[in-house]
Formats: C-alpha cells, sequence, structure tokens
C-alpha cells in the first residue's frame, strides 16, 4: 500500500471500493463500534451538557495554549521528568534518537502513538539502526506486514484473521489457526520477551494536566503500562494540544473518549504519571522524558476555525460515522491521519497544496460533527479548507501560501455558473435553452448513462455524469408556476 | 544525526510562535463568536445515572466490574479474604506468587498456608514466572468497577500487571461512587503530594484488534479477582 499518497486519493478511492475484504471488514467496524457507542452514551445522563463542558475545557486552553504548556512543562520538570521541545517532526526524531544513542539503547518497546506515527519515529530510529518494537496487538500485526494503521483506534482493522494468522505463520512460525484467542497469546509470549529485554519504552500521550504536570495514557492491552514501567527510560511524545488544565477535569474526558472511541465506558487501564520516581527502590524507569511537538499545531490557533482541529482527542468516532471512510477505509487518505479529522488535519500538518484532495472527501453530511464528543465542526472545517484551496491561505510556510491551481475547465465552468445565476434574465434564458436542448438526452427527468442513453457529456458536465447522471431541468420551472397559481390550470 | 539546538531556545521559540498565532486570531474570533453565540451555551457537568446511584457502592463496584469480566467476591473479614485467596490460588494451581508490600496484603497473607513460592520483592525476570500477583488498591470507584493504585503507597506497580492473575483486595470503605471523587481526592493532595503514578484497572486486560473479536488478557492479566474486605466484623 506504500504506492498510496494523498494526491493519488481519487485512485486510492476507487481501488478501496474493489476490495471486499476491506469493505466486509469496514462494514463490522461501522456496526460494532456504531453500535456500542450508542449504548455508551445512554450510560452518562446529560451526553449533551458532556460535550459542550469537553469543548468549553479545550476552548479555555487552546486560547491560552502557552500559558498552560509552561504550566506542565515546568511542574512536570519539578517531578523529575525532563521535557524537551521539538518544533517539529525532525526535531522531535533528533531528540528521541538522541536520548537512545546516549544511554546505548538497543532494545526499544513502544505502546501505540499516532504522534510518534505522524513524525515516522520508526523509519527514524530504523534508519539509525535501531528497531522500536511496536506493542500493542494492532500496532504489531501491521509492524510485522510493513503496513500502515488504516484506524486511529484500531489500526489493523483492515486486515482478516486469516491474514493475521498467516502473517504470523510466517514471521513467527505458529501454525496458521482462525482462533483469535491462540493469535492473541501468541503476541503475548513473543513480545514478553521484548519486555523482558528492553532498555527504553516510547508511549504517546493521551492527556497532559498543567496544574500537576501529569500525562497519562490510555489502553486496553496492558502494553503500555509495560512499556513505562519496565525498561530503564520512558520517551513519551506529546503534541502540544494534549493539555487540559486541572486533574478533575479528567473527568469530562475518560467519561467522553472510550465511550465514542470503542464503547466502553473506561478502558481497562489509565497509567496518570507525574515525573520519575522519588527513591531508587521504587518501582519504575529512572528517566522520564517528554517530547513536547509542534509539527505545524502552532499555526492552527490562528484562526477559531481552525483551532477546533486541536481539541480532537483521537477517538475516532467520526472515521466510524463516516459514509467516505465507510466505504474506502483509511488507508485510501494516503495519510496518517484518516477519515473525517484526518482529511482536515492533514492538509494543516502537511500542507494544503499537498493534501488538496482530501478537503473533497466528504458529503458534507455532518455525521461527524453529530458524534464528535468535543463538538468539532468538521464541516465548517472542511469549507474553510475548500475555501483556502481556492483562494489561497495566509498562514504557513511561503510553499504553503497561494490557491491550489485548479483545472481551467472547472474554474471556467463556476465562472459561468455565477455570472448566469446573478443575471435573472440571463438565468431564464439560460432554463429555456437548457430545456430544448435537453429533449433530446433526457429520459425520466435524468441525463446520463444510468437512466439514459448519453454515455459522456461535455465536459466540464462530463465529470458530474461520469459516476451518476443528472437531473435534468424541470418542464416548467417553481416561478412559472407561481406565477399561474400553485394550484395551477395544468 | 540532526544537530540539536538549545532546549531553552527552541521551548521561547515554540512559546511565542503560539503567541503569535494567537494574537493573529483576535480578530476572526470576534466575528466567529458572533456567528457561534449558541456553542457559548453554559457548560453543566454531567452526573451519573440516576438509577445505579441508589445501589450501594459495593454493590454498584461488583455490578460494573462483573460487567466487564472481572470477578468480584466480597468478604466480611481478613480470615474470610485469606480463605477465598487460598481458594483461589489452589484454583489456578499456582506456585510462584508475587506479593506487594502492602500491610493488608501481608496481614491477609499471613493466614494463607500454601505451599508455594511467595515472593515479595519478585526481580522482573522473577515476575515473568509467577502465576499470580496480589496486591491491594487505594481506592475502588464504583460506578465503572475501576481499581486505583497509588505507586507510593506501595509496591505494586508490575506485580498487579506481569503475572496471568491480579488478585486485589480493597477495604470497603475506600470505594467512592464516582471516578470523579477519586480524582477530586487526588488533587486535594497536591502536586508534590500526588503518586509518582497512578494506576486506574478496570477489570481484565483485553483487545478487539483482530477482527475486533474480543481476547481477554493479551498483555497484562487474564483474569481480576477483586476482594472486598467489609470489615464489619472487624
Amino acid at each position: 500500500m506504500d504506492h498510496q499518497t494523498t494526491e493519488t486519493f481519487d485512485q486510492n478511492a476507487r481501488e478501496a471500493l474493489t476490495d471486499e475484504q476491506l469493505r466486509a471488514a469496514l462494514r463490522n467496524l461501522v456496526t460494532t463500534f456504531g453500535e456500542r457507542r450508542k449504548v455508551a452514551i445512554t450510560t452518562v445522563d446529560d451526553w449533551e451538557g458532556l460535550r459542550e463542558r469537553a469543548r468549553a475545557i479545550k476552548d479555555e486552553t487552546l486560547t491560552h495554549l502557552d500559558k498552560y504548556l509552561e504550566e506542565f512543562a515546568d511542574n512536570a520538570e519539578r517531578a523529575g521528568a525532563r521535557v524537551h521541545w521539538a518544533r517539529d517532526a525532525r526535531e522531535a526524531c533528533a531528540i528521541v534518537l538522541k536520548l537512545l544513542r546516549e544511554r546505548a539503547c538497543e532494545h526499544i518497546v513502544k505502546s501505540k502513538s499516532m504522534a510518534t506515527e505522524e513524525i515516522h519515529l520508526n523509519a527514524a530510529l530504523e534508519a539509525e539502526g535501531l528497531a522500536p518494537v511496536e506493542t500493542d496487538l494492532g500496532e504489531w500485526i501491521i509492524q510485522l506486514a510493513h503496513e500502515t494503521p488504516s484506524h486511529i483506534v484500531v489500526p489493523a482493522i483492515h486486515k482478516s484473521k486469516k491474514q493475521i494468522a498467516e502473517l504470523f505463520a510466517e514471521k513467527v512460525g505458529i501454525e496458521p489457526t482462525d482462533d483469535v484467542a491462540v493469535l492473541t497469546s501468541t503476541a503475548r509470549r513473543v513480545l514478553r520477551q521484548c519486555f523482558a529485554e528492553a532498555d527504553a519504552g516510547i508511549s504517546g500521550v493521551n492527556f497532559g494536566v498543567a496544574e500537576t504536570g501529569t500525562f497519562l495514557i490510555l489502553e486496553n492491552e496492558g502494553n503500555a503500562r509495560l512499556t513505562t514501567s519496565m525498561p530503564k527510560i520512558h520517551i513519551a511524545v506529546m503534541g502540544i494540544e494534549k493539555i487540559i488544565p486541572r486533574l478533575v477535569d479528567l473527568d469530562v474526558f475518560l467519561k467522553l473518549l472510550p465511550r465514542s472511541g470503542t464503547g466502553q465506558r473506561l478502558t481497562s487501564y489509565q497509567s496518570l504519571i507525574t515525573g520519575v520516581k522519588k527513591s531508587v527502590d521504587d518501582e519504575g524507569p529512572e528517566e522520564v522524558h517528554i517530547v513536547l511537538m509542534d509539527n505545524g499545531r502552532s499555526r492552527m490557533l490562528s484562526h477559531p476555525v481552525t483551532r477546533q482541529s486541536l481539541a480532537c482527542i483521537r477517538c475516532g468516532a467520526c472515521l466510524n460515522a463516516c459514509p467516505v471512510y465507510q466505504q474506502i477505509g483509511g488507508h485510501a487518505y494516503g495519510s496518517v491521519y484518516p477519515g473525517p479529522i484526518g482529511a482536515v488535519i492533514t492538509p494543516q500538518l502537511a500542507g494544503i497544496k499537498k493534501a488538496a484532495q482530501l478537503p473533497y472527501a466528504s458529503s458534507l453530511c455532518g455525521a461527524c460533527r453529530e458524534v464528535c464528543p468535543v463538538k468539532i465542526d468538521i464541516p465548517e472545517l472542511l469549507l474553510h479548507l475548500r475555501a483556502e484551496i481556492a483562494e489561497g491561505t495566509t498562514v504557513g510556510t511561503a510553499d504553503q501560501k497561494g490557491p491550489v491551481k485548479r483545472k481551467l475547465s472547472e474554474q471556467m465552468a463556476f465562472r459561468l455558473y455565477a455570472f448566469l445565476w446573478s443575471h435573472p434574465s440571463l438565468y431564464n434564458l439560460g432554463t429555456r435553452v437548457a430545456r430544448l436542448m435537453q429533449r433530446t438526452v433526457m429520459r425520466n427527468g435524468h441525463i446520463g448513462r444510468v437512466s439514459g442513453f448519453v454515455s459522456k457529456l461535455a465536459p466540464p458536465l462530463g465529470a458530474w455524469t461520469a459516476s451518476r447522471d443528472m437531473r435534468a431541468v424541470a418542464p416548467r420551472s417553481f416561478r412559472e408556476k407561481w406565477r399561474d397559481g400553485l394550484s395551477g390550470r395544468r | 544525526m540532526v544537530e540539536l539546538e538549545d532546549n531553552k531556545e527552541v521551548r521561547r521559540a515554540m512559546l511565542s510562535a503560539i503567541r503569535e498565532h494567537l494574537a493573529a486570531s483576535m480578530p476572526f474570533d470576534a466575528v466567529h463568536d458572533e456567528h457561534h453565540a449558541e456553542h457559548k451555551a453554559n457548560p453543566r457537568i454531567s452526573s451519573a445515572v440516576a438509577d445505579e446511584q441508589s445501589a450501594s457502592p459495593t454493590e454498584r463496584f461488583r455490578n460494573a466490574l462483573e460487567a466487564v469480566a472481572g470477578h468480584c467476591l466480597m468478604v466480611n473479614d481478613e480470615r474470610a479474604a485469606a480463605d477465598l485467596v487460598l481458594e483461589i490460588l489452589g484454583k489456578i494451581n499456582a506456585r510462584r506468587i508475587a506479593v506487594s508490600d502492602s500491610l493488608l496484603v501481608k496481614r491477609v497473607m499471613s493466614h494463607v498456608k500454601l505451599d508455594a513460592e511467595i515472593l515479595v520483592d519478585a526481580s522482573k525476570s522473577e515476575l515473568f514466572d509467577c502465576d499470580a500477583g496480589i496486591t491491594s488498591a487505594q481506592w475502588g470507584a464504583a460506578e465503572t468497577g475501576t481499581l486505583v493504585l497509588e505507586a507510593d503507597a506501595e509496591r505494586h506497580r508490575l506485580a498487579s500487571l506481569v503475572p496471568p492473575v491480579h488478585i486485589a483486595l480493597i477495604e470497603a470503605d475506600k470505594i467512592r461512587q464516582t471516578l470523579g471523587e477519586v480524582l477530586e481526592s487526588l488533587s486535594e493532595q497536591g502536586r508534590d503530594r500526588l503518586s509518582r503514578t497512578v494506576t486506574f484497572i478496570t477489570g481484565p486486560s483485553r483487545t478487539s484488534d483482530i477482527e475486533l473479536t474480543l481476547a481477554i488478557g493479551v498483555h497484562g492479566p487474564g483474569e481480576l479477582f477483586v476482594i472486598i474486605i467489609e470489615g464489619r466484623d472487624k
């Protein structure tokens, strides 16, 4: 799947639509997680109030992010953690690499982290001869298969158990089986050896609490607990948007995140880590490092619409609810973050020109906005980004500014459309001409290959009829009917 | 390898970038707030579902824990807890057991007469060989059936995690109704007295990473027994 990039989105999506196994997996995802979420949100009294509270906390934090970030970093350091600041992916990877090199770490275990996926940390470490091992079951599966996650919560959702069994047979030498319990215990057995040997653990972060300098990791498997407890050094990579002000604010997010993501009331484990152990006899790592990473986030602060992107808690609910994601899965997006949230984050992180297709990978139906636990108005964001694509952005580096070039035919079509629709007499004339012209090509009120016999219209209308029919102009317009009286003589 | 700039310099640069972008947003914020006045509705704090609140904390804890495939047992005193521990260890045929250094665990284990190796401070490699881990918990949250382990109070980080079976002892009066109450208690300790690691545990280790099929005990314990000691006859 390495050939899939955001630039080839249209092609990726077409390929995904023909992949029956992928589509079966996605149907399973949508039913299972969708239904579980619906049930789970009824186990709190006031889901709407909770969402509003969460959004208010995030808005407060983001509009004072400098203050809360400093508070978090200072408190974490008071408790003995070392805080490293990274402006971009390159710096973040370099910091992690330097820490590992200075301590001569060879055996590295990792727990699931989208932030480290975003900066391609594994590739950066592998380029320097290190071999970090992913320990989350889904992440381990795709690492063995040399693939990328296709969902931010269940990374290997695109793979069947048969494929996974074949993969395990090839890579770790088990007898092929379709027993999920056997596959799972294989992972336990093989990865235990890695945990026993590990001298460094790398994790992500779900929340950072400013008032105490605590950071939190949510999980179900226990691999994050092992990653952060067994090795001598723990490195946590965290985006600067993960901050919340107070410890008690966690109550709100711990109610929202598991219910939205997997439909659980609470995931099996939460680790709240504040600095490093107090005495050498205590359990846990000798060193705790936090890498605070910007990597394109701070510029999202420069407008209230884009700023909402930073409220995201990575629950994955918008993926499961999205009619586009449901059909094509995560890989088609060609980006680390797929689905609706990926379609708005990717162009902002990578630069709008690199991911100009993604804001159009949506029907603007609003399902993502409905399920988002922090009330991110993703359709509003998509439209904002589409406007930036058409008119050029005001933020970002020089090569990211300026409008994205559209096809000349498309530009001309929209100019003509705008001109006609703003001149009533031309509009009326246009509909009359269209009514005359469509007579030969129309069938059952539609023009196109499905209901009619026209295989292709002239551009730019051909782009529309390539995948669906076009409604013909009505025999009598609403204005004509109104003029004749709505009950009408005819 | 990339040459790294001074950490303090990068910190300053990142914070000033944040301030610049926030400042740039201000004229847009005014317009946006006007258009989105409904977003500014008064935030309310949600409470738990009413019918569940009527149950006693221990009952509620048991229901929530059993709903996530954990075992919950209630006893009147520590001696009865010891009997249960013995029964569980016998059933799983435990030969090697990791125990934490908590006083409660020590008291209960003093009543457990068992022909097995009991390790108070198991090394990492010993832990991988243990059949069960026995710890206590500092708090419980009834709403979700959650155990709260404070690492400064007890050495239970690994004993509760590495062996395939975790037996946790908790006194009934440590169980609060909600996780929110526990978070408030932790918060009241203040940032300097807060345990360096606090772990919330709700049921056994689980995964749905393969075709969303539930599998129990992937990396952490596959079985969790919580013994609630009511202490009525203490």
